[in-house]
């Protein structure tokens, strides 16, 4: 009788990469909560939209190139993707925006490049940018906080919006983002590069309602929120923490040294550790293992190279918010990364 | 150095990077002590349980052996012997399937047990202190102790490193899960690992002697402990748990925190590793005295309820063992041997323990699920960090899997130790391990295929560059000849008048001849054509064809000249040549033939473009029978003409044949010839003369070979018993030769005789300059066989050979074959005019007479008739082949 | 195929000059981004590539061969620039809307590349149909980008049309559908080019589809042998 032959190890630690993608979205968990309560129902649509529209391109990508469906559909990568996107739009963002952007993630930036594992750049991000550039209006209509927000907005107005563009009475998107004294909000970062460039101080900027005591109403409990989740990711090894310290240390690190240079020009650190998307990107973009750096070592140059750049464009950019830009020109340098931070094998001595 | 020792007495530890942890399970089976199985029936031991060179096997099929005997002898350093496992008879000793993971057959000794369970002679050498080291050495390895941690690296040759060793690491770390065998040794042999240890120690003298533990094992560590305690430099280190620390490098790194370097073992570095059942067997192989014949094995896994250590003798079947212990037949689909990180799965019950047989484990399904199937590789880097040499697994993966095989060995895929770490921690399942190997494999298939491929181009140029030298030299030797020929042929003036008139005579008669010719010529064209080939001789004959047909396409002064040269050349080469026929001077193929059918057609003329061949050649002719007349009057005997022929020989040798000394020698020649022929001597045509002098010359030959005979000459006699040995042979192995001659390009080095004939025959005819020059070599060979057989060297044969080139043997038989090959030439030349069969046939025994001058062997000429037949044939058969080619 | 089949399967699929030999992508790109502003620079390159094509290969024996494109580049810049002054004359503000792209064909490789690997080495006959088909090639892959990039940026199809044409065409504007947020992208250049990476993935689609059915047909052809044996003798 012939015995069943394997190649050795003949066991396996069980994590799996589908286990990891779940990981990684329940890690979300605590941000997407604290959205939905600073700015409404919107994002849970917006999610509901962008994986659903993410598993069904994906689907009919790997129909279409005739690869196994069940295996790698049920990595939860397609959904892991769908969700990032959804996170990082505005929570009222037309519907096709959504579904536009996963449809080019999934099928063109993922898939075309060969699936799981072989795209260079990160899919969401990669998304991000192109709904910008397409559709710049639509991408920069954030709500304000909801404290703030003159019209309420309840779970049924909010899809209609997402859906139609109208609540349910007809107040129009630009209305909702009024606040009291009829000027639209806009995000923090959004709000101080304005201001700065019309020549309002930063201190001045700060009056402003969407700051509350230096730091942006909503947003920072949001960025708290995300960092919980990625100290979750941290303490059960998911991530390592090369990427996410590197960022932020040096993203700090540059806006401190500005602050300290020029406190009335620029934002101060905590403001921009705290807004936009630095720790949501910090534990969760930027830590995509697929389109991220590999070594140890390559993965601090990587991460200090994606603060720079984020400080680099916000400082002197053309737009607010400078993450997804940084992390595109940041994935391209990766194999150069790679090749040049390899580790000393052992028994090669001093290299 | 002192300072690391000062350190790792002080118990400083360090860390090796990467490594994983999984779950240890050790508590299955190290609960109960080492236990024995019954003996089974029979036992198959394989020849090959070491990394070294296999061994000659000391018994046969059917030899009783008692327990403990070798089964096989150690030839070399590297190599460990077998011995049986229990007393018995020898069964088979063939192929079996082995303890791999392909299961591929290897040599194994089957021992059927007899139940008695005997042992031999076996002398304990407790007092291995007094004995010299080398000796202690070689009871181990006499013992048959190698590396059971594993690898089965032969023990005794790490005893003997370069460098003298610094630290003994004895690894009692057992870091694979499931695995307990070490751990049960160190707690109830723990005195008697002592003892092994010791007889180490006095072999490497160490200054540190660390016994390594990993914390896992409290009891283990707690009898070693107690057991060295009182020693001074014995020390107990416990490691932290974690896979692979075990490892030789790991442990080393871990202990010494010194690094391995690429392509060096660790004795290099002064540490000297062994595993702790290696040294128990060594305790066992010196104080008791016994081989190696059994180990202790962990037989564990959820499958087997009586999990637990056994002390299964060498070459015991899993079967046997699985019989014994309580499992779950049913569901028992697998057998790994080893561990689950680096054991392999066997093929069936049949195979064997052996020396590396450190844990049978035998899982339920549940237990060690099977690999789910790959998926994309995520680029996570866990592996990386997972990796204890610090290597990029994820990089080794993708080069590896797109067979860049040139990548993935600058990435460092040979320092891979097989851990299996990377695997273990891969999210998406993907077996990195068996890409490596199978990478691994291939790159070393590529390189041996390099290798052959080397070797075999390094050849083939060499013989292109010999033949190219050989070829080299010929036209060299043949230039040189040639110049020297002319230059002697300018000097001489009577004999360019001679020519001249000769030749004048000779271009009247081709002006008859030009009808008959054209029809000749076809056929006379495709006789040196088909017995071509690549040799030098027809380079030279070319040559010179082409020198003598650019020679007489020029003015007519110029032609004069000329043609006073070719006659001479003609005369000369009808001279040198034993076998001077009507065919001489074959300067181009149409002339030569046109001049032969000259001479043999008295009444026809050829058409020719060559009418200064043709009168060269009629000179000859009437030369020959002048001489022929001439030599009636002369008294000259065999050894005279052997001298004349010598000394013509040796001329030839030196390349300064004088037309008179050639005539000479020919009249000497004929002379013998007409004084034993008296029929010959009143011949009227020069044809006719020529004819009935060959046959003269070829019944001088017999004769003289039959006087020989009697006379007690070494060389001679031996050649003369081999001649009437074997006439035909003889024949056969000149016809062979011709044939070999003319149907491959040759690469036989001509002797001097062929050298000789080459000169001679070039540009006379094609077909006889070879088979003569075939002949020539014929007899070399069995010359030089023959002078080997006397223990003469072959460059002294070749010089004998040329000194009696014209032994009467030699000569019988390159007439012989000249005569065949004219044979067959006329033959072929049948078709086109029947008269010339007569006159060339009466032409090759005139040939073969000429050639017998000397000897007047009558009896030869019989021979030489039967071997004309044959030689007909072959030439025949090699033309056809030309032809074909 | 005749030699003028073989010429026009070669400029206008196998070897065109944007999706195949890639020649010429920067004007390609940047004035796609309507069908009017993409038909109009086509036919200017077609014009051009036509009239350069003649005239080298016209004078191809005697311009000596050490200098030869530096005289080809040369004679492009002399029908570039008719080619300019004619639609300054004629097509101004067309002319004005394509700007620079129209004198900078002369850097067109596609126009160069076929002077020198085409009419300096055949006939005016040959080169000239070459130079046609290559610039309706060309020309095809303008229009069809512009037109997905006009639809997908605008909703609208041959908008500009007047441009062009003349006062005859204003109505020709075909909408297609109405929105304040149009799909900004399709208009600049980054869309440009991920629409010519999915043309060109369509393309060679296409060339495997056929592929596929020339060797089914192949096979097709080759007929079985028929066997007779006990098992199918009727």
């Amino acid at each position: 009788m012939s015995f069943k032959l394997a190649s050795s190890p003949h066991t396996r630690k069980n994590n799996k990469t589908a286990f990891v993608m779940l990981t990684v979205m329940s890690a979300c968990i605590p941000g997407i909560l604290t959205q939905a309560y600073f700015f409404g129902f919107g994002v849970f649509i917006q999610l509901a939209i962008c994986m659903s529209v993410a598993l069904f391109t994906e689907y009919a990508c790997l129909k279409w190139r005739n690869k196994p469906i069940k295996r790698s559909l049920t990595d939860n990568s397609a959904l892991l993707t769908g969700l990032l996107l959804a996170v990082s739009i505005p929570p009222l963002a037309p519907w096709w925006i959504g579904a536009i952007g996963t449809l080019f993630a999934i099928a063109l930036v993922k898939q075309a490049y060969g699936g799981l594992g072989q795209n260079i750049f990160n899919p969401a991000m990669a998304a991000y940018v192109l709904l910008l550039v397409s559709f710049p209006l639509s991408m920069t209509s954030w709500l304000p906080a909801s404290s703030l927000m003159v019209i309420d907005l309840n779970f049924y107005d909010t899809l209609s919006t997402i859906l139609t563009g109208y609540t349910s009475q007809g107040y129009s998107l630009e209305q909702l983002r009024s606040g009291i004294d009829g000027l639209t909000m806009a995000t923090p970062l959004d709000a101080i590069k304005t201001n700065l460039l019309a020549g309002y101080t930063y201190n001045e900027t700060l009056s402003l309602p969407i700051f509350d005591n230096g730091i942006g109403k909503g947003w920072f409990y949001v960025s708290l929120a995300y960092l919980v989740g990625g100290l979750y990711l941290l303490k059960k090894r998911i991530i390592k923490w090369q990427i996410p310290v590197s960022f932020i240390g040096t993203l700090g690190f540059l806006t401190l040294v500005t602050q300290a240079v020029n406190a009335d020009g620029t934002g101060s650190m905590l403001l921009h550790l705290t807004s936009g998307a630095t720790c949501f990107a910090a534990f969760f973009i930027l830590t995509d293992p697929v389109s991220a750096a590999t070594t140890n070592k390559g993965r601090l140059i990587y991460g200090a190279l994606i603060g720079f750049l984020v400080f680099i464009i916000r400082q002197f950019g053309g737009y607010p918010d400078a993450v997804a830009f940084a992390v595109l020109l940041a994935n391209m340098t990766v194999p150069l990364i790679d090749y040049y931070t390899q580790p000393k094998v052992f028994g090669h001595g001093d290299k | 150095m002192e300072s690391l020792l000062e350190k790792i007495k002080a118990g400083v530890l360090w860390d090796f990077p990467g490594g994983v942890h999984p779950p240890q399970r050790k508590k299955l089976s190290n609960q109960t002590e080492i236990s024995l199985l019954p003996l089974a029936e029979h036992y198959w031991v394989p020849v090959k349980q070491h990394i070294g060179a296999v061994n000659h096997i000391l018994v046969a099929s059917g030899d009783k052996v008692k327990k403990g005997q070798a089964l096989t002898a150690f030839n070399d350093k590297m190599s460990v012997p077998v011995h049986a496992p229990t007393s018995g008879t020898i069964g088979k000793i063939e192929p079996h399937v082995s303890a791999h993971p392909s299961g591929i057959p290897a040599l194994s000794i089957q021992i059927i047990a007899d139940g008695l369970d005997e042992w031999c002679e076996i002398s304990p050498k407790i007092h291995f202190r007094t004995l010299p080291k080398s000796d202690v050495i070689g009871f181990i390895q006499a013992a048959g102790v190698a590396g059971l941690g594993g690898a089965a690296f032969p023990t005794h040759v790490k005893q003997t490193p370069n460098q003298p060793c610094e630290i003994l690491l004895i690894n009692g770390v057992e870091c694979e899960p499931y695995i307990t065998s070490d751990d049960r040794v160190m707690r109830e042999h723990a005195d008697e690992v002592i003892h092994g240890i010791e007889v180490l120690a006095y072999i490497l003298e160490p200054k540190l002697v660390v016994i390594a533990i990993e914390d896992n094992k409290p009891e283990a560590i707690n009898a070693m402990e107690a057991a060295c305690a009182g020693k001074a430099n014995f020390v107990v280190r416990v490691l932290p748990t974690k896979y692979p620390a075990g490892g030789e490098k790991q442990i080393i790194q871990v202990i010494t925190n010194m690094e391995v370097p690429k392509g060096k073992i660790s004795a290099d570095i002064g540490v000297v590793s062994q595993n702790v059942g290696t040294v128990y067997a060594i305790y066992k192989a010196i104080y008791l005295g016994e081989p190696l014949i059994d180990r202790v094995v962990t037989v564990t896994g959820e499958n087997i309820e009586t999990a637990g250590n056994y002390r299964l003798p060498i070459g015991t079947p899993i079967a046997h063992v699985l019989n014994h212990v309580k499992h779950d037949n049913q569901h028992n689909e697998r057998v790994i041997m080893g561990g689950p990180m680096m054991g392999f799965t066997v093929l069936n019950k049949q195979v064997p323990v052996t020396k590396i047989t450190n844990c049978l484990l035998i899982p339920t399904q549940q237990e060690l699920p099977d690999a789910p199937p790959e998926q994309a590789c995520i680029r996570c880097g866990e592996c990386a960090d997972a990796c204890p040499a610090s290597l990029l697994p994820q990089q080794l993966y993708w080069h590896s899997k797109a067979k860049e095989h040139d990548k993935a060995q600058a990435y460092n895929l040979f320092d891979c130790i097989e851990c299996g770490a990377c695997a273990f921690v891969c999210p998406s399942d993907i077996p990195l391990v068996q890409y490596y190997r199978q990478t691994k494999a291939e790159i070393r298939e590529a390189n041996e295929e390099k290798i052959k491929a080397e070797k075999a181009k390094e050849r083939f140029e060499t013989r292109n560059a010999r033949l190219e030298r050989d070829k080299q030299e010929r036209l060299d030797k043949h230039k040189r000849s040639a110049e020297l020929r002319k230059q002697s042929l300018n000097t001489d003036q009577s004999a360019q008048d001679k020519i001249a008139a000769a030749m004048a005579r000779a271009k009247a008669k081709k002006a008859q001849k030009n009808s008959t010719n054209d029809i000749t010529k076809t056929d006379q064209n495709a006789e040196p054509n088909t017995l071509e080939n690549t040799t030098l001789e027809n380079s030279a004959v070319e040559k010179n064809a082409v020198e003598s047909n650019i020679s007489q396409s020029n003015s007519p002064i110029k032609n004069k000249a000329q043609e006073a040269i070719a006659r001479a050349k003609a005369k000369r080469e009808a001279k040198l040549n034993n076998n001077a026929s009507t065919e001489e001077q074959n300067t181009t193929a149409p002339p030569s033939h046109k001049v032969e059918s000259d001479l043999d057609h008295s009444p026809n003329e050829p058409v020719e473009a060559d009418p200064i061949k043709s009168k060269a050649q009629a000179a000859i002719a009437r030369a020959k029978a002048k001489r022929e007349a001439k030599l009636k009057n002369a008294d000259a005997t065999a050894t005279n003409s052997q001298k004349a022929s010598a000394s013509d020989s040796a001329s030839q040798k030196e390349a300064e044949p004088k037309p008179e000394n050639q005539r000479a020698a020919t009249l000497t020649h004929d002379s013998t010839i007409d004084s034993n022929n008296d029929e010959i001597a009143s011949t009227v045509s020069p044809i006719k003369l020529k004819a009935q002098a060959a046959i003269a010359r070829a019944k001088a030959k017999k004769a003289a070979k039959l006087a020989e005979e009697s006379k007690p000459a070494a060389h001679s006699s031996a050649e003369s018993d081999k001649t009437t040995l074997e006439p035909k042979t003889a024949a056969d192995q000149t016809d062979e030769q011709v044939d070999e001659h003319l149907q491959t390009s040759t690469t036989n080095e001509p002797t001097e005789i062929s050298e000789a004939m080459y000169q001679t025959e070039l540009e006379i005819d094609p077909i006889k300059s070879k088979a003569q020059a075939a002949i020539a070599r014929a007899k070399a060979k069995r010359q030089q066989k023959m002078a080997e057989q006397a223990s003469v060297t072959q460059p002294e044969n070749a010089k004998a050979e040329a000194n009696i080139q014209f032994d009467a043997e030699a000569k019988s038989r390159a007439k012989a074959a000249i005569e065949r090959a004219k044979a067959r030439r006329d033959q072929a030349n049948q078709l086109a005019h029947g008269g010339e069969t007569g006159s060339s046939s009466i032409t090759n025994t005139t040939t073969a007479s000429s050639l017998d001058s000397e000897s007047g062997n009558s009896e030869d000429e019989n021979a030489n008739q039967v071997k004309a037949a044959k030689v007909k044939a072959a030439l025949a058969k090699a033309k056809a082949k030309r032809q074909k080619s | 195929m005749s030699p003028l089949q073989e010429i026009s399967w070669q400029g206008l699929w196998k070897n065109n000059p944007a999706l195949v030999q890639m020649l010429g992508l920067c004007p390609l790109l940047a004035v796609s981004n309507t069908t009017i502003n993409g038909l109009g620079l086509g036919l200017a390159t077609l014009f051009v590539l036509l009239g350069s094509n003649i005239t080298v290969s016209l004078v191809r024996n005697w311009v000596p061969n050490e200098i030869r494109i530096p005289v080809f580049v040369m004679i492009i810049a002399g029908l570039v620039t008719v080619i300019q002054l004619l639609m300054n004359a004629y097509t101004y503000a067309l002319y004005q809307t394509l700007g620079i792209f129209i004198p900078l064909i002369v850097t067109n490789c596609a126009i160069i590349g076929r002077a020198e690997a085409f009419a300096s080495k055949n006939n005016v006959k040959l080169a000239a149909w070459d130079g046609l088909m290559m610039g309706l090639g060309f020309l095809l892959i303008l229009v069809a980008l512009g037109i997905v990039r006009e639809v997908l940026g605008n909703g609208t199809l041959f908008s500009g049309a007047h441009l062009l044409f003349g006062s005859m065409a204003t109505h020709w504007q075909i909408t297609l559908f109405e929105t304040n947020e149009t799909f900004l992208i399709a208009i600049l250049p980054p869309g440009a080019f991920i629409a010519l990476g999915l043309l060109i993935a369509v393309k060679n689609k296409f060339d495997k589809r056929i592929e596929a059915l020339v060797v089914g047909e192949k096979k097709a052809k080759t007929t079985e042998r028929a066997r007779v044996t006990a098992d199918n003798i009727t």
